[in-house]
């Protein structure tokens, strides 16, 4: 075969294809899509079908987001040419100018009348009549500008709908060439000629075109078209629905709940033994030393810089009891958070569960679950720990569940060749391997939980975060910069020292 | 020799959701791979694979990539279930062996080398060694000595404490090799372990694997996609295509008489047939090559530059061994059937 006839064959194969991808006049597109192929710029190639059929044309093509364009900018068009078209334009003035001279004329005669009987209000009443009749003048000149603008709505409508369906005669053969290509490289992508889909847009742009145009041309459109007429009984009931619910739930949990809040308020309260009631020098140096043996001499400074910021601003015993609501906080995430992870890397059912709740927990925004949570648990440091629990989880979950899932398969597949169970597997091979990975999701979590401090001050668990909302309810500008860089200097006390405490220990290799 | 260590009877492996049915039609409509995916959705990946090797043997699997022949060496410690059919190893049927006897079966009697290593990246050269001792339970002490010795053997000495990633790719390898000698296994599972080391360190690697496990009496299975190196390493050779064994024999065997047109492509594909001449093989003319009673002026005769390949061709046709001459007619070497296959191996 000769390149001549290749060629010839390529075309022939070309045009077989775009007959198959357009169903319908096939060999007009593949004619249309040679010329866009051969040249690498813009071709000149105009399709009268698309340009005055428009929406039309793309819904049958299957090509909706032309279609949704389209029938947008023809919109925007037969509304300017309605509004133009149909007088409305001034008419409210000239109704205002219509009443404005019946009252002027009411004025002038009755000042007629008190002239002849030579009463003193003959003048003021005379005057009155003037000042309507100036008005109803005014209003009338501001009705014929208005009236005179009708001239330009149209104008500018008709050059509107011109460009619509130039841009869509010239747009469309090229649009409709790269959708072939994409249909080439994947043939689930929908091509050919559809009658039901020439239906659908049809129906929608029978419903939509009237209704949009009719809104923007009738002087007063009917209220139910402006507002939808929504049922206030629903949301009433809704709401006192919930309200019940949650109070009986309250009350017929409360030994759970209160459990759980008596569990953490345990762990809070140890933990501020240690860090609040031990003298600050102890704290202090055992802070620092910690920060130099397990993450260098580097984060040590670093962490002295921060402490004496705390101390000399006399925000230690602030920050000691934000850190015990952190750290509370924080550990209860990690222990939670990584064996979850790890669970939903290993279980895909677990996963799928756990996907939705997990989107819900970060979504949500904090101050709607801070409501059911005081319902459930009160107020205090407790809900303000399980407050920031939810908040923080997430990342972890998510990071240990990615790692575990990237530990390369063949690696996996060595260990278990060598007779490795299932438990060594996970304990020697796949956590040491994720451990970049759930370091992050760790990171991530103790600062979501810092960030959570402050929302939580607003149920009472008091720190630096009651601090900041003093300060926002006072707008003591001083106060509330000052506890924030203290909230932030706890923050990277101990991302920095966890952070540096986990080196991971070689990488995967290749 | 000695009785098999490996034996497996007519093992199937089809891969997909509908395996069972799958099989059941296969035995009882005799339905082809490509029906099976048609009907079933399901791919096979081994047909009724049966083989025994004995011990000490080296015993090599070549195909091309797809044929099935790493899922076929993942049945022998059962990282692969069979569908179907019968697999022993040191006369244990695998699929019945429950989860902890598989783990010490795994961990005591087969090691396994990988074509991309699959060393642990977070642990050391020794500790990577010596993690099929690890599963044993091995004390420390004891399994880093061992650890040593096996990374001696493949000439490792020196980089016990560096980490796997910063070693050269033959480096890793060795490792690899070392960690499956390390519990002094019977079984040597190789899944193309040098296919991805460039050519040089591959023939290096290659001998010093044949030596080792030749003095070590180890049952080799040995995977390959490289005709040159099964015949280099192999005892035996098993042509594999689209999940089947299409034949199975020493390498004179498959040189000499390759079953079908498949297998004779691949000869012919040997590199050594066609690079090699008949004068650099050629033995001198001597009472021992060529005895006085043969008669040599029927003897088929063919020139110095002769390739192995044409060469081959003329010693399957005639039963007296070929006499090489030079430009001028001159007879001045002998080629038998013994120095062919010798030049074919490329051992000289």
């Amino acid at each position: 075969m000769n390149a001549n006839e290749e060629v010839l064959s390529l075309q022939k194969d070309q045009q077989q294809s775009v007959t198959r991808f357009a169903e319908r006049r096939g060999e007009y597109y593949s004619k249309q899509f040679q010329a866009i192929q051969s040249v690498n710029g813009i071709t000149y190639s105009f399709n009268v079908f698309a340009a005055l059929l428009g929406p039309m044309w793309a819904a049958t093509r299957n090509l909706w987001s032309f279609f949704w364009l389209s029938a947008i900018a023809l919109l925007f068009s037969f509304v300017q040419l309605g509004i133009g078209l149909s007088g409305n334009l001034g008419s409210d003035k000239l109704a205002q100018a219509d009443r404005l001279m019946a009252k002027s004329q009411e004025m002038a005669v009755k000042a007629q009348v008190a002239l002849e009987a030579g009463a003193s209000s003959a003048t003021a009443l005379l005057r009155n009549s003037t000042n309507l009749k100036t008005a109803a003048e005014n209003a009338i000149k501001e009705a014929n500008l208005e009236a005179s603008g009708a001239t330009s709505y149209v104008i500018f409508g008709f050059f509107l709908l011109l460009l619509t369906v130039l841009v869509q005669g010239f747009s469309a053969n090229a649009l409709y060439e790269k959708k072939y290509c994409r249909w080439r490289k994947d043939y689930s992508e929908n091509s050919g000629f559809s009658y039901p889909n020439m239906l659908l847009g049809g129906v929608m742009l029978a419903i939509i075109f009237p209704i949009v145009i009719y809104r923007f041309i009738a002087a007063a459109p009917v209220e139910w078209i402006m507002t939808f007429p929504a049922n206030k009984a629903i949301f009433n009931g809704a709401a006192s629905w919930l309200d019940g619910g949650f109070d009986s739930l309250a009350t017929s949990g409360a030994g759970f709940f209160d459990g759980i809040s008596y569990g953490v308020r345990i762990f809070i309260e140890a933990l501020e033994v240690i860090l609040v009631d031990t003298p600050w020098p102890v704290t202090a140096i055992v802070i620092l030393f910690m920060a130099w043996r397990l993450a260098g001499v580097r984060v040590a400074i670093f962490t002295a810089a921060a402490l004496s910021y705390l101390a000399f601003l006399g925000y230690w015993e602030k920050s000691m009891s934000t850190v015990a609501l952190l750290g509370a906080s924080a550990t209860l995430c990690i222990l939670f958070g990584i064996p979850l992870g790890i669970m939903c890397a290993k279980n895909r059912t677990m996963d799928s569960f756990a996907r939705p709740v997990l989107d819900f927990m970060q979504t949500m925004p904090a101050f709607v679950y801070l409501i059911p949570i005081i319902a459930f648990f009160g107020t205090g440091k407790p809900p303000g720990v399980l407050a920031t629990l939810i908040f923080g989880m997430p990342p972890v979950v998510r990071l240990t569940s990615l790692g575990i899932q990237q530990v390369p398969a063949s690696i996996v597949e060595g260990a278990l060749a060598f007779g490795c169970s299932r438990r060594k597997l996970l304990l020697d091979v796949e956590i040491p391997l994720a451990m970049s990975s759930i370091l992050a999701g760790v990171n991530q979590t103790i600062l979501m939980c810092l960030s959570m401090v402050v929302i939580a001050s607003l149920i009472g668990a008091e720190g630096l975060g009651t601090d900041v909302l003093m300060a926002l309810q006072f707008a003591a500008k001083g106060q509330g910069l000052l506890a924030g860089l203290a909230i932030l200097a706890c923050a990277m006390i101990i991302d920095r020292i966890v952070q540096g405490s986990f080196k991971p220990v070689g990488k995967p290799g290749h | 020799m000695a009785k098999n260590v490996i034996r497996l009877d007519n093992v199937w492996k089809i891969f997909g959701e509908n395996a069972d049915q799958a099989m059941e039609a296969i035995n009882n409509e005799g339905l082809d791979k490509a029906a099976v995916l048609e009907r079933f959705g399901c791919v096979v990946g081994i047909a009724d694979v049966s083989f025994t090797v004995p011990r000490g043997e080296i015993f090599c699997i070549m195909g091309l990539s797809g044929s099935g022949k790493s899922t076929l060496i993942r049945h022998l410690n059962r990282l692969i279930e069979p569908t179907a059919g019968k697999v022993e190893v040191l006369e244990q049927s695998m699929p019945d062996l429950s989860d902890k006897d598989l783990r010490s079966m795994r961990a005591k009697h087969i090691g396994m080398v990988f074509q991309h290593m699959a060393l642990l990246p977070h642990r050391t050269v020794i500790d990577n060694v010596a993690f099929p001792l690890e599963v044993q339970n091995v004390p420390k002490l004891k399994r880093w000595e061992i650890s040593q010795h096996a990374l001696s053997l493949v000439n490792l000495g020196g980089f016990e404490y560096r980490l796997p990633h910063q070693l050269s790719g033959g480096m890793q390898q060795r490792v690899g090799l070392a960690r499956a000698l390390a519990s002094d296994p019977e079984v040597l599972l190789m899944d193309e372990p040098f296919s991805a080391l460039d050519p040089l360190i591959r023939r290096e690697l290659q001998n010093q694997f044949v030596t080792l496990t030749k003095t070590l009496q180890k049952t080799t299975v040995f995977i390959t996609h490289d005709l040159d190196e099964a015949i280099r390493i192999g005892d035996r050779i098993a042509i594999m295509k689209d999940g089947r064994l299409i034949q199975i024999g020493t390498p004179e065997d498959i040189v000499m008489n390759p079953i079908d047109e498949y297998v004779t492509e691949f000869v012919q594909g040997i590199s050594n047939l066609k690079l090699i001449s008949a004068a650099s093989i050629m033995l001198d003319i001597n009472e021992e090559t060529l005895p006085a009673s043969m008669d040599i002026s029927v003897a088929t005769r063919a020139a110095s530059d002769t390739s192995l390949d044409n060469l081959i061709d003329l010693s399957i046709a005639s039963e007296l061994p070929i006499i090489i001459t030079d430009s001028d007619g001159k007879d001045i070497g002998v080629v038998n059937k013994g120095t062919l296959l010798k030049g074919i191996k490329g051992d000289e």
